[in-house]
């Protein structure tokens, strides 16, 4: 009370108390103007709260990276699925998804819904002479393995293949690409063992 | 979503190929896969073979049936965040027991119907999805 006397006052008689000065925004301190005065607010304004952005930053990058450690300790599943790898699985490659329970199902990736942990991939299939469509969470326990069948040649120019459920380009039964693909990984795996035991008769 | 008016194929050996929903049973909206409906005849299954298919056939146009939906163009999602949509929506026709009708299924049918208790529809089918 007895400190606001001597400064010259813009408008009422009664200057503020000390405790209700509010702060000045003002960068420049001018020598005349005692600290924390500001002449253009005569009303009491509280102490601006800490900002909740540095006390409490997105909990959700986190959690994910949390859950993922869990869900895919090696990263593998994260890499097939990682935009900055070159060998990544990509939007137009075939992909068999191998359940928990269930028969595998192979299609062709139209989309893939980049979302942290429910990170999904879209792939269309045909089941006996039926268009099948199915999404698959790629960190679900349930999918034990997601495997790259056959690999487009060329950058498919769009991001959604959702043109490929037309007739015109409609890819349609992928059976005789999981067939292949097969018959090269047992090839490749039982390389120089010839035509013994198991490789007689085995079935694609 | 099947509903009032919508056209559906019929995938068993009961004699029709198309038929159309009337009512879904138990459920005031629109039915899905597992659900049941009561359909009627809209076209049979064709006459190539003259007499001895339209002999075989236990149901004709016109006839009001039960049916189960088994393939639903809708999207249908899972417990374990998966979805599933098939390419045309497929029912199977049943009596008022929940029996089927036909003897055979030719297609694919969802794994919905396990849930539903549909198994003998479900130990018909040549796949289930």
């Amino acid at each position: 009370m007895a400190t606001t006397s001597t400064t010259p006052s813009l408008s009422s008689a009664t200057s503020p108390p000390p405790s209700m000065r509010s702060i000045s925004t003002s960068s420049t301190g001018s020598t005349t103007k005692p600290a924390g005065i500001s002449y253009h607010r005569h009303f009491a304004l509280p102490p601006p709260l800490p900002s909740v952005r540095h006390t409490h930053p997105d909990p959700f990058p986190a959690l994910t990276v949390k859950q993922l450690a869990v869900l895919d300790p090696t990263g593998a599943r994260t890499r097939l699925f990682d935009r900055t790898q070159p060998d990544a699985a990509k939007v137009g490659d075939v992909l068999l998804v191998t359940t928990r329970k269930g028969e595998p199902f192979a299609g062709v990736c139209l989309s893939i819904r980049h979302r942290g942990v429910d990170t999904a991939v879209l792939l269309r299939g045909q089941l006996m002479r039926v268009g099948v469509e199915m999404w698959h969470k790629i960190y679900s326990p349930n999918v034990v393995a997601i495997d790259i069948v056959w690999r487009r040649p060329k950058r498919a120019r769009r991001a959604r293949l959702t043109y490929m459920r037309h007739p015109k380009h409609d890819m349609g039964s992928v059976t005789h690409l999981v067939s292949a693909w097969k018959k090269e990984r047992h090839s490749m795996r039982n390389k120089g063992r010839g035509f013994k035991g198991k490789t007689v008769g085995a079935r694609f | 979503m099947i509903q009032l008016k919508s056209i559906i194929n019929c995938i068993d050996n009961s004699g029709a190929a198309l038929v159309e929903c009337a009512m879904v049973v138990g459920r005031k909206g629109a039915a899905r896969i597992g659900d049941r409906i009561v359909v009627v005849v809209q076209k049979d299954r064709g006459n190539a073979d003259s007499v001895g298919v339209s002999q075989a056939n236990k149901v004709r146009r016109g006839d009001m049936r039960h049916a189960v939906i088994v393939r639903t163009k809708y999207k249908t999602q899972r417990r374990d965040g998966s979805v599933i949509r098939f390419d045309d929506n497929a029912c199977v026709l049943i009596n008022k027991a929940g029996d089927p009708v036909g003897t055979r299924i030719n297609g694919v049918v969802a794994e919905e119907l396990r849930r539903k208790k549909w198994s003998k529809i479900l130990s018909m089918a040549p796949m289930h999805a």
